[in-house]
């Protein structure tokens, strides 16, 4: 019998006028990949281990003790096991999965959660707790605006899918260019000039954004939507190594990343079904954009006569640049940039950020600590780590601020 | 509103008023209103009061029934020879649904004192209304049955819930 297509749903969404909407189709496979399944309570199972003298890989017996119901789990199962606490929706297993193994197996998931639903082993949470408890509160003004500024924001989303030919496109016409030996070397040549010429503007000149003299706001802004244009061309980037590894670009759009920080974003999910070499150059590729960019700026602003606007608008542009770099590519920030997806890659711990958080919650409201061993010592690091250089950055950018407009 | 010949031919397409003689349909004519709304205007909301039904002549009315904080689910787009709103026609309850233009529209309106006016002097007309109604009734009832079960496979679905195995 021929399966039926997935049950959808068409929903009018209300805008903030009384009469304006807009109308979505929401089919039942985007709400699957959103669940968030959830083991039972921790006092309600347990998972031992069993060794085989035949098989290489353990296999563990997971137990319900209310039920006395026993299942057999391979150690990937054992993994997933471990992803589905409520907080991470099955999309965000699959990728864990495809980050730690390597691969995908597309049926293991709905394989496993039927066993385990079977078992009464889990429960399903709603996709956002705190967008329920908005919910739930609605009533009063404080609790309303911020539902209302959330959800104007989350609107804000202008993207197309159907972008793998423009993409495939670029890269034929002299996209493929950025990834050759000869690209390579001009960009480190480049580099290596440009932060001479920094090098030299931080010697040579006492103050380097003394040229924006009375047009500071025009010069920052001027400044900042150059970046802006930059972040797209990062996301090109990130696009044309996607089609160097001959994998699909889904999506390209502009969002309010977090719901507030506006962005450009390109979606090359598709390239965790290649190597982990192609997932780092594909993550590292994008931000080296800001590198040759800064470097660029910088000659700029060596070569433009000292106190113009020209040497304050490219120095500016320079230090943004690289500071755009550092963001995308340092990993200890809170923020899932390139960096820290390169990281979790290389360390084959793809939630580090959501297990870090949870552990030093855990000692903040005394709900108390979760001992795992050696992995402690990488979430303590991590939220150290980032604490200080969230700190640290913030500092830099007041004194930017400060240097700026004195 | 008078009984133009286009609306006489737009009136023989409406189901309710398939089996109606010319004199009755032109009696019928007589007593319906004309009404535009731009689109996106909000014709009645969900719970308002109400003793009309509509007939859709040009462009698309959107029915939708609230489901949570700004959300509905549209329930039936409704289109040209369509009509809506009848519940309240016969029953006078509030409105079950929110009916909003998805484009510019062109409804005629049929008012409860006209439903009666015409079951007093045009009592076969009437009869044949009434008949009418009843089938488009029971076809809605299916409908609405098979919204439930889709709703029922749509959550299955999404939650990957296996009810099959024991």
């Amino acid at each position: 019998m021929q399966r039926p297509a997935p049950a959808k749903f068409e929903l009018l969404v209300r805008r903030d006028g009384e009469e304006d909407f807009e109308l979505r189709q929401v089919a039942s496979v985007i709400g699957y990949l959103n669940s968030r399944p959830r083991r039972i309570d921790a006092d309600s199972y347990e998972v031992s281990e069993l060794r085989s003298r035949v098989a290489a890989a353990p296999g563990f017996i997971l137990k319900n003790k209310t039920t006395d119901r026993f299942l057999l789990l391979s150690a990937q199962e054992r993994f997933l096991w471990d992803q589905m606490d409520g907080a991470t929706s099955l999309q965000e297993i699959a990728t864990a999965y495809v980050l730690e193994y390597g691969e995908f197996d597309f049926e293991i998931i709905p394989s496993l959660l039927r066993k385990l639903q079977r078992a009464q082993l889990l429960t399903f949470e709603p996709r956002s707790r705190l967008r329920a408890a908005l919910a739930r509160n609605r009533g009063r003004v404080i609790v309303k605006a911020i539902e209302l500024a959330l959800t104007s924001l989350e609107r804000i989303r202008i993207s197309t899918h159907n972008v793998q030919g423009f993409f495939q496109a670029l890269y034929r016409y002299g996209g493929f260019l950025v990834f050759t030996p000869f690209a390579a070397v001009a960009c480190t040549m480049l580099v290596v000039v440009g932060a001479a010429a920094a090098f030299m503007l931080f010697r040579d000149v006492h103050d380097m954004l003394a040229g924006f003299g009375r047009h500071t706001l025009r010069g920052i802004l001027m400044v900042k939507l150059l970046f802006f244009a930059s972040v797209a061309l990062h996301q090109f980037v990130h696009g044309l190594a996607c089609i160097h590894y001959r994998r699909r670009v889904r999506e390209f759009g502009f969002t309010f990343l977090h719901g507030f920080v506006p962005t450009f974003y390109i979606d090359v999910t598709d390239i965790f079904m290649a190597t982990r070499r192609a997932r780092v150059v594909t993550a590292v590729t994008g931000a080296l954009v800001h590198l040759v960019l800064g470097a660029i700026a910088f000659i700029v602003a060596a070569e433009a006569p000292t106190g113009s606007f020209t040497q304050a608008f490219a120095a500016a542009s320079g230090i943004i640049q690289w500071q755009a770099l550092v963001v995308a590519l340092y990993p200890f920030c809170f923020i899932e940039m390139d960096g820290y997806h390169v990281l979790v890659d290389v360390l084959g711990v793809p939630t580090l950020k959501h297990d870090a958080i949870a552990y030093a919650k855990g000692l903040l409201t005394g709900a108390g600590r979760i001992e795992r061993g050696s992995e402690e010592l990488l979430w303590i690091a991590y939220i150290v780590l980032s604490t200080l250089s969230v700190a640290g950055f913030i500092a830099f950018n007041i004194w930017i601020i400060v240097s700026a407009t004195h | 509103m008078q009984a133009s010949a286009d609306t006489l031919a737009f009136l023989r397409d409406v189901r309710v008023f398939e089996s109606f003689s010319d004199p009755d349909l032109t009696v019928v004519t007589e007593r319906l209103r004309q009404r535009d709304l731009r689109r996106h205007q909000i014709l009645f909301r969900e719970g308002d009061s109400g003793d009309e039904m509509f007939i859709v002549r040009r462009g698309t009315m959107l029915i939708s029934k609230a489901v949570t904080g700004k959300v509905e689910q549209v329930l039936v787009r409704v289109e040209p020879f369509d009509f809506f709103g009848e519940m309240s026609l016969f029953d006078g309850s509030p409105r079950s649904a929110t009916a909003q233009a998805e484009t510019d529209v062109e409804l005629l309106v049929l008012g409860r004192d006209s439903l009666q006016a015409m079951t007093e002097t045009a009592p076969h007309a009437a009869a044949a209304f009434f008949y009418a109604m009843v089938q488009v009734f029971m076809e809605r009832l299916r409908r609405s049955t098979q919204q439930v079960a889709e709703a029922t496979r749509w959550g299955l679905e999404a939650t990957g819930l296996d009810v099959e195995a024991r």
